[in-house]
């Protein structure tokens, strides 16, 4: 019994330094976002008036006065306050146009890149599993996009995307086909939110597979050889050891990398941001793939005057909903389909 | 037996769909008798050592029978399973299957059955679905009732019929087995295959087992090798034994001439439980000697040295009796006694089993004899007598 005791206090000690860090940098800002979520007219804003009046703007655009002095006149501080808590925020939020947007943007990449990156993922494992020479070099190549910067890799596809001297439109042009306006305008053209969809999806699909195969191949290689060869000896066709053996025995691995590719792909922010050079869409319409994540930051980069913050975390607690709904809906269904 | 297989054959006739799903029959339709020419299998492993896993097997395992296959771990049995079913590609020689080579056919087209060592059910399949799964490759397609109909009547053969809606997790050791034997056996394979399939069973179940292989495979017809390195397995249910060593054969028997006439020293060593006494001796002069000098019979064999096998149960106390020796320690086991016996000039005891009723006293000296032994040269353990 004792010597339980001591390891409970050596596993704590062990966890301390995690548990505090996460305490200061995780655990209080999610629970602040909440308070803050709901705090209508919280004051954030100073405003100045001749150098020395200092103020807290509202939600409503009242001004509260909260600065305080001490006896020589000097100001030490304020103290931060909110008219009053309600749902505010979310209505605003809903109200605008861009937020709904985002909503419809990232909703859209979800349910297109979710799949594609599953299914290619898992057809490209199989392939690579099925594969003895080269392997490791394949693996490798495909492995790459992981440990690079995602930065670094939009740059890149916005190289070859370019209109006028990209990769793409070359090759296309070779082919004997016109040069499209990708993400940059060209003779005139501005880029459709379809082509930018596209690249951003092609982006992120790739981009997403590295991890994905990964997975899949070390599920893959840990499945009993002889299952193979029994449905060999039944004369199994190969889809149907796919479907019939390779989907049902990966499934613990396709529902863990489903769930966290949903979760991967509602926070979408960092890809659109990488190709489309620090915006959410082309020149011509710098809004055009914005991401919740990214109505997010923005509010939080805008906080100025208005109640700004109070905002971000709705959206972000809107994210969050969405993200628990769908995730709860996900592990309902796997508790069904999957065979652990 | 040829009458039945008129018969059978004038089954195939029948178109395969028909909808009679009550009247499904389970017997082969065809047994094809397996014979190997020369197979060997040399496995490279990275440092480009060679492995003779298999080397030179010649045998002709007849139509219908049940054959075991019966050697010392690493021996190639599972090498020699595998390629017989397709898995491994022969270095060299040959597989027939009746007048067709099927040496170089792809396992699927083979037509066999095979139960692995350790089953491989489909674990997220339920019984009748695993049973049902050669099934549904079968072309032209088989009717879905018809299949049911068919796997149902396989696990009944196999006494799990009212196991079918679970999964293979949720069944007993030797209950999987009976699975993997039913779906090995629903597409009516011409050769069914049988890897260690007992080595996961509990004593008991074993026994039960085994005789319910035999049972099947003699209601089927179907020509089964059976693997194992369990000699009693492989003696109880086999019609002939095959022992392997090293991947080359060393004989193929009845099971009892196997244990009765051994070819060399190592089937003599490898049958037999507990196993035979083997003591050196030389042959001089047509007399076959221990090496203390005493001459035990006269032998028409040339001289070299040799060991002899005398098994535990060829000792008696009445005829001949040829040793001295002493009595070192006396166990009785049930109905017979065991008896370790130091014979003078040897370091190692032999073991004696005489029935319980010849009393017999530990530390005294006696006289033993024997009524039967095998004479082995002792370098290549080739049978001499
Ligand atoms: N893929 C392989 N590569 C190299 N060597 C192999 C391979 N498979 C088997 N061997 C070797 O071939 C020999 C025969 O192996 P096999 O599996 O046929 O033995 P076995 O008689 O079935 O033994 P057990 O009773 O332990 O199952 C062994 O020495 C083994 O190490
Ligand atoms: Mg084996």
């Amino acid at each position: 019994m004792l010597e339980y005791k001591n390891d409970i206090w050596k596993a704590l000690l062990a966890l301390a330094p995690t548990l505090l860090l996460m305490a200061v940098f995780t655990f209080y800002p999610m629970i602040n976002t909440v308070f803050s979520a709901f705090m209508e007219g919280y004051c954030y804003g100073v405003w100045r008036d001749n150098g020395n009046t200092i103020g807290w703007l509202s939600h409503y655009g009242e001004t509260i006065m909260q600065s305080s002095y001490d006896a020589e006149g000097n100001l030490i501080g304020f103290t931060e306050t909110y008219v009053g808590i309600g749902f505010g925020n979310f209505v605003t939020i809903f109200k605008d146009p861009t937020f709904i947007d985002a909503l419809k943007n990232t909703a859209i990449m979800v349910i297109v890149s979710v799949p594609v990156t599953v299914i290619i993922g898992l057809l490209i494992s199989v392939a690579l599993n099925g594969i003895k020479k080269l392997q490791s070099v394949f693996q490798t190549i495909y492995f790459l996009p992981y440990v690079t910067n995602t930065i670094a890799l939009g740059l890149v596809f916005a190289v070859l995307f370019s209109s006028r001297n990209g990769l793409i439109n070359s090759f296309i042009e070779s082919l004997g086909g016109n040069r499209v306006a990708w993400i940059t305008p060209f003779a005139g053209k501005n880029p459709s939110y379809f082509t930018c969809l596209f690249v951003l999806m092609v982006y992120t699909v790739w981009n997403g597979l590295a991890f994905k195969i990964l997975v899949f191949l070390s599920g893959m290689q840990s499945i009993d050889k002889q299952y193979y060869q029994a449905a060999q000896i039944d004369s199994t066709p190969r889809w149907r050891v796919f479907t019939k053996i390779t989907v049902p025995l990966l499934s613990p691995m396709i529902a863990y990398i489903t769930i966290t590719s949903f979760i991967g792909a509602f926070k979408a922010y960092s890809s659109v941001i990488a190709i489309f050079n620090g915006n959410y869409g082309p020149r011509s319409n710098p809004n055009m793939l914005i991401t919740v994540v990214g109505y997010t930051y923005d509010k939080l980069g805008k906080m100025s005057n208005v109640n700004e913050l109070g905002r971000a975390c709705a959206s972000a607690l809107v994210l969050f909903a969405i993200i628990m709904a769908i995730t709860v809906v996900e592990l309902w269904v796997s508790k069904k389909k999957v065979h652990y | 037996m040829e009458a039945e297989q008129k018969n059978e054959e004038a089954k195939i006739e029948e178109p395969i769909a028909s909808n009679d799903s009550t009247n499904v029959d389970i017997s082969v339709q065809q047994s094809v008798d397996v014979r190997l020419e020369g197979l060997t299998k040399v496995f490279l492993d990275s440092t480009k050592k060679e492995t003779k896993a298999v080397w030179d097997f010649n045998v002709v395992i007849p139509a219908g029978k049940l054959i075991g296959l019966l050697g010392p771990s690493g021996c190639g049995k599972s090498t020699t399973l595998y390629m017989i079913a397709g898995l491994h590609n022969p270095t060299g020689g040959k597989i027939f299957f009746g007048e067709e080579e099927v040496t170089h056919t792809p396992p699927e087209k083979r037509g066999i059955g095979l139960v692995f060592q350790n089953y491989a059910l489909y674990p997220h399949l339920t019984v009748r679905e695993n049973i049902m799964f050669p099934l549904e490759n079968m072309r032209p397609r088989m009717e879905k009732e018809k299949m049911k109909a068919l796997a149902q009547e396989m696990a009944e053969l196999v006494h799990i019929g009212d196991l079918m809606d679970r999964k293979p997790g949720q069944l007993s050791g030797g209950q999987q087995q009976r699975v993997a034997i039913a779906r090995a056996l629903v597409k009516k394979p011409k050769v069914l295959l049988l890897d260690e399939p007992l080595s996961n069973l509990d004593a008991r179940l074993r026994l039960q087992t085994r005789e319910e292989i035999r049972r099947i495979q003699k209601e089927t017809g179907i020509t089964t090798i059976f693997v194992t390195h369990d000699q009693e397995e492989a003696m109880s249910i086999s019609d002939q034994i095959v022992v392997m060593n090293y991947g080359v054969e060393q004989q193929m028997d009845e099971p009892q001439k196997v244990y009765e006439e051994p070819a060399n020293l190592f089937v003599a060593k490898f049958l037999g439980n507990p196993p035979i006494n083997v003591i050196d001796g030389v042959v001089e002069n047509g007399e076959l000697k221990l090496i203390n000098g005493q001459v035990i019979d006269e032998i028409d064999v040339p001289d070299q040295e040799v060991s002899i096998g005398i098994r535990p149960e060829f000792f008696t106390l009445d005829e001949n009796l040829k040793l001295d020796v002493y009595i070192e320690m006396v166990e009785h086991i049930g109905r017979d006694t065991m008896a370790l016996c130091k014979i003078d000039g040897y370091e190692n005891s032999v073991r004696a089993i005489i029935p319980s009723y010849k009393k017999l006293e530990a530390n005294q000296n006696i006289k033993i004899g024997f009524r039967r032994y095998f004479v082995f040269n002792r370098e290549t353990g080739e049978r001499l007598k």
